[in-house]
């Protein structure tokens, strides 16, 4: 059982003030300082949480953030890693994934089902359709880590953006001497580790590094060109050297010049039976617990050896009071020589009273009454590697500690475009090729040995700092990346190459997130997934929380062995951005959610406007009236319009303005029809199709003057339509120049048979029809602002655009707000004018067309002038026009007004699907239900009866009629007379 | 040491133009354009216009003009002062010889400074504006939380002072949003902090 030893002067803990917190609703006390996870082990709570399959207890494995062991829910919050959390006084803390509490988890039943559940059984058992909602439940109940709270409050977290000459991931040896070879070269420097204090493997181990290390960090904290982020893990790396950094609160974007990646190396367990029980730790972690945090992991403990580093830990703990036992060495002495170990680590060891069996292995460990470690079955290996099992010796212990390699932490160098090659020397995957700019040091590039480290670390820093641009030399832009592993690297051989113990009743993990052991690894390379990618997939080794850091290098070595090949046969798989698990709430950031507010936002408002998106705009659905519904107030709106007047605000429309001696050639070219010909004051709508001949978007096209044209744009397409019009004109390079004037004009559209009542004494414009006909465009003032006027038709009646300048829109707005109370005026809002402009039988972009509409298919062949020399589109066009319609926008009316369908409601004809409804609502002028569906050309040309699919499945039956559905002779607009 | 503040500008008097000969025409007016493609000069008292302006060269070929001196801040009496002269610009343009075409700015206009403004900066904007030469007059033309802006940086006080510009229906959602990460950096909007 864990305990806390005596304080130290360098230990991370602030003694004097200590802090008290409930674990499954246990008292617990920790001191300031403590991680949740040292505080629990402190106190000696016996598990930490239980595994993700088989709700098997588990406890410390690798304290270092990697594993999932550690996770818990904290004040609610889910998932909260335990290793990196500092504990805070009153937290409230409880295991993940069990079912009435950890001790008593009445899911670890499933602990003696897995020969139930093999590898690959969610692929095998859910391939029934009949039976998939009831696995899907069933499993969604069983798994899962941790529980989300919908109603938890919304945290948001700042997200920022870095800029530095070098970033150095990583700050033990290696990552502070490139940081200080950096910035001595004169290069500002990013420093980031994910450890609340710098050093890294460097501190406090008693092989002389420790002071050493110490010097480096005194010399980085007083480097003012560097800058340190502690705690901070770098999760993903994307192109051009930006690096996602992860703190406890905010996320920055870091771009770097260049990126000095010493990112080390992590612990790998021994894989052998019972080897997740609570008690068995790797190595380094219990290290980390014993130096940082004063935990002892047991007061017996047994160190599993595959290294050299295996007899300095034994060493070290020995040092900190921490009795060790023996060490059970998977290498015979001849073994440990060739691996390049000298003999002080074992001789040092065994005179200090530790028991030594080389060639030995764990065949088992052994649990107590308490689920914990109690002993260690050992057994000698034959000169194979296999375990003679008849031979076993138990050893009493209340921790076993696996020290038998590593494996490079490599993922975000592999993310920045790095390759990696296997060093059989070393047994570790090595940088081989890198992207300018990115540069590998220390243990990730297999420099093991203290002096190599810093040198390599020192080399990369000055590479990076020189392709920076400060200095030159090897890392100078264009020039190799790459410099290899350091030649006192290959020395000695810091990991075992097989440190995995077979066992008939298996329960030997290889993958401590997903609960796989050897048995389902090489199941899965027997069933055909024997590739590195294949396996993973089938498996699921590697896609749990630790994405694979603990449990990938040894799955490779399964496959290996299962296919006969060694390791360098096979790739490492590179994992996705985040590497790391990163809160949801640091990527979301702020949640910025851009919007636009047309200039009369404030006055809609005080008209008890009841808001909807449209794009990034926030307009106006209707206009909310005391004791009248929301289908009242828009049937009463539409009724306005139609019967005396009404005012809606269009300022969210594109609109652009083109000038120049081209302007007309250029927007022939654009739009399918012509403008070249148009007379000035007179507008004409504007089809706008892609290369396929698609429709994109639409608009007025209104010209100002011999070299002047004005236009609208759809509300959503007016950024995309702009950027799109200056590309085409720089590749054209007619004579000619756009200006996007869209937010600053406002735009009113006043409708209804009143509006010339009401807009006459307003403006210096002769409304009548002789001098303003209908689809023309005047320009003058209104209400004493300047003024252009566009008469056109979108909602079927007499009326007028207005756009002005944004500064005088409010002032406008009002003025005929004033001036329509003796007209009956009332605003109208979005909702009122789709019912408006569907009785005309008017299409609106994207709604009624989709990304295959063609203009022949939404019938708006008019718009399209054909006999151009070229227009965008046109050679489609023609050919869509020889091959005929796929589908035909049509006029639909409801033969049951009672229930309508839905937008995008399928109509079926003959048992098939035969198209769609595109737009549909109720229309209080025709007293009927109307719609448009883009139908099959068969269907739409037999103009009979058809049939449309609710979401419940009733069929809703619709008669195929024309448009418009309203005044089909356009009088009312034309004329500005009741038709 | 000067408060961090974010501060909505009044609507101001400003003139745009575009096009080939843009620059030509402002010379003749007595205005000086900026030699330099995305730079910034301040017109004081120079040809026929007497009071001071900013004028700001966006690319090659585009224009952006306002009243007051460089420096103007919310509220600024030289903005006043030089207002009839950019209006008499703005009206000049409504019927511009070829080669000028108009720009109608009706802008959102803010004014980011004192300590911490480069904190605010790297939480809004991935221009890193530490790397600039604020002596060389730069302007940027960059996306804020996601809106397109046009950003004069100045120094001021040993750090950096931000005069922004932004489309006006975007300027409620700017207003707020940078509002909101300056109170939170220690600041103070619209008379509002923590």
């Amino acid at each position: 059982m864990m305990y806390r030893l005596d304080p130290h002067p360098e230990e991370w803990l602030d003694r004097s003030v200590s802090l008290s917190f409930s674990f499954e609703g246990v008292a617990y006390q920790g001191f300031r300082g403590d991680t949740i996870s040292s505080a629990l082990a402190a106190a000696g709570a016996p598990y930490l949480g239980r595994s993700f399959k088989y709700h098997r207890p588990r406890h410390i494995l690798s304290f270092a953030n990697h594993d999932s062991n550690v996770l818990f829910q904290v004040d609610g919050v889910p998932n909260v890693r335990g290793d990196v959390t500092l504990l805070r006084d009153g937290m409230q803390v409880t295991a993940i994934n069990t079912f009435g509490g950890l001790m008593r988890d009445k899911a670890r039943i499933l602990d003696r089902l897995g020969r139930f559940l093999p590898v690959g059984f969610y692929y095998k058992a859910f391939h029934s359709k009949r039976l998939f909602p009831r696995w899907e439940r069933l499993f969604r109940t069983l798994t899962g880590l941790g529980s989300v709270a919908p109603d938890a409050p919304r945290q948001t977290t700042p997200k920022r953006y870095g800029f530095c000459d070098v970033l150095v991931i990583g700050a033990g040896p290696s990552g502070l001497s490139a940081a200080l070879a950096a910035a001595s070269g004169g290069a500002r420097v990013a420093l980031v580790d994910e450890a609340f204090r710098l050093g890294g493997s460097g501190v406090g181990l008693g092989n002389g590094e420790h002071a050493a290390t110490q010097a480096l960090i005194k010399s980085v904290t007083a480097a003012p060109a560097i800058t340190v982020l502690r705690a901070t893990v770098a999760a993903a790396c994307y192109a051009d050297h930006w690096v996602a950094l992860a703190e406890a609160t905010r996320m920055t974007k870091m771009r770097a010049k260049a990126v000095v990646f010493a990112s080390g190396v992590i612990e790998q367990p021994a894989v052998f039976r019972n080897n997740d029980l609570p008690g068995v730790i790797l190595a380094s972690g219990a290290w980390r617990l014993a130096w940082r945090y004063r935990v002892a992991p047991g007061r017996r403990v047994v160190v599993i050896a595959g290294n050299a580093e295996a007899y300095q830990v034994s060493l070290d703990l020995h040092a900190l009071g921490v009795p060790v036992a023996a060490i059970i060495d998977l290498r015979t002495a001849a073994d440990a020589a060739a691996a390049g170990d000298d003999e002080h680590g074992p001789a040092a060891c065994a005179a200090l009273g530790m028991k030594i069996l080389e060639g030995h292995a764990p065949y088992q460990a052994v649990a107590g009454a308490d689920g914990r470690v109690a002993a260690v079955e050992v057994a000698p290996l034959d000169a194979a590697g296999r375990i003679l099992s008849g031979a076993l010796e138990r050893i009493a212990c209340d921790a076993l500690l696996m020290s038998v390699g590593w494996a490079a932490a490599s993922q975000l160098y592999l993310q920045a475009g790095g390759a990696t090659r296997f060093s059989d020397e070393l047994q570790q995957f090595v940088p081989r090729e890198a992207p300018p700019g990115t540069f590998a040091c220390g243990r990730l590039n297999g420099a093991y040995d203290f002096a190599a480290r810093v040198a390599d670390g020192a080399r990369a820093g000055a590479e990076a700092a020189a392709h920076a641009g400060f200095g030159s030399g090897a890392g100078a832009p264009g020039a190799g990346s790459v410099s290899g592993p350091p030649a006192a690297a290959g020395r000695r051989r810091p990991s075992h190459p097989f440190p995995i113990i077979d066992h008939p009743a298996g329960k030997n993990f290889v993958d401590f997130d997903e609960d796989l052991q050897v048995k389902d690894l090489e199941n899965a390379v027997q069933e055909g997934f024997d590739s590195s990618e294949l396996m993973k997939r089938y498996s699921t080794v590697g896609m749990g929380p630790s994405q694979g850091k603990h449990s990938n290098m040894n799955a490779l070595r399964i496959l290996a062995r299962a296919r006969g090949v060694g390791v360098e046969r096979l790739g490492l798989t590179t994992a996705r951005p985040m590497y790391h698990p990163v809160p949801l709430k640091l990527l979301a950031g702020r949640s910025f959610n851009v919007e636009r507010r047309t200039p009369v936002d404030a006055l809609h408002a005080a008209l008890d406007a009841v808001w909807m998106p449209a794009g990034n705009w926030r307009r106006p659905e209707y206009y909310a009236v005391a004791g009248q519904t929301r289908a009242q107030s828009i049937d009463a709106e539409v009724r306005a319009v139609r019967n005396r007047v009404g005012l809606i605000d269009v300022g969210t429309l594109g609109k652009i303005e083109i000038y120049g001696p081209q302007a007309g050639e250029f927007l022939d070219r654009a739009y399918a029809g012509k403008f070249s010909n148009l007379r000035e004051g007179m507008t004409r709508y504007g089809l706008m199709l892609d290369e396929s001949g698609v429709i994109i978007d639409d608009g007025v096209i209104a010209r100002l003057g011999a070299d002047a044209f004005y236009f609208t744009t759809t509300t959503g397409g007016s950024a995309t339509v702009f950027r799109e019009l200056l590309r085409l004109n720089a590749a054209w390079g007619l004579d000619c120049g756009l200006v996007n004037v869209t937010g600053h004009r406002a735009a009113f559209n006043l409708a209804g048979p009143a509006s010339r009542g009401l807009l006459q004494p307003l403006t210096d414009v002769d409304l009548c029809d002789a001098a303003f006909p209908f689809l023309g465009v005047r320009s003058g003032t209104v209400a004493g602002a300047p003024a252009r006027l566009l008469r056109v038709g979108f909602v079927g009646e007499l009326g007028y655009e207005i756009h002005v300048a944004a500064g005088a829109a409010a002032a406008v707005w009002r003025a005929l707000m004033a001036a329509g109370g003796t007209h009956g005026l009332r605003p109208f809002g979005v909702e009122a004018q789709r019912v408006l402009r569907l009785e005309k039988g008017h299409l609106i972009v994207g709604q009624d067309t989709d990304g295959l509409t063609d203009p022949f298919e939404a019938g708006a062949a008019w718009a399209v002038n054909m006999q151009k020399p070229f227009f965008v589109g046109q050679r489609s066009l023609k050919i869509l026009r020889a091959r005929g319609p796929r589908q035909t926008l049509t006029g639909i009316e409801l033969l049951d007004a009672e229930r309508l369908p839905k937008e995008c409601h399928l109509v079926i004809a003959g048992g098939a699907i035969a198209g769609r409804v595109t737009s549909i609502a109720r229309s209080p002028t025709l007293g009927k239900a109307i719609g448009l569906a883009m139908l099959a050309p068969e269907l739409a040309r037999a103009r009979g009866d058809i049939e449309i699919r609710a979401d419940d499945g009733a069929m809703l039956k619709a008669r195929i009629t024309s448009t418009p559905f309203y005044d089909p002779q356009h009088l009312r607009q034309r004329a500005g007379v009741a038709a | 040491m000067s408060p961090l503040e974010f501060l909505p500008r009044g609507p101001g008097a400003r003139a745009g133009l575009k096009g080939p000969r843009a620059a030509e025409w402002l010379a003749g007016r007595g205005i000086v354009p900026p030699p330099q493609p995305n730079s910034w000069m301040e017109q004081c008292g120079q040809g026929a216009v007497d009071a001071s302006l900013l004028v700001a060269r966006l690319g090659t070929a585009e224009f952006f003009i306002e009243a007051g001196p460089a420096g103007a801040g919310a509220a600024d009496a030289g903005a006043a002062v030089a207002a009839p002269d950019v209006r008499q610009l703005a009206a000049a343009l409504q019927s511009p010889p070829a080669g000028v075409y108009p720009v109608l700015r009706e802008d959102a206009a803010f004014v980011l400074s004192g300590d911490g403004t480069a904190d605010v900066l790297a939480q809004v904007c991935n221009v890193n504006f530490a790397a600039l030469e604020l002596q060389a007059q730069p302007v940027i033309m960059t996306l804020l939380i996601g809106v397109a802006v046009l950003i004069v940086p100045q120094a001021a006080d040993g750090g950096i002072r931000c005069r922004i510009w932004c489309d006006p229906t975007f300027g409620a959602y700017v207003e707020e949003s940078v509002g909101r990460v300056v109170i939170d950096c220690g600041g103070s909007h619209g008379g509002r902090s923590v």
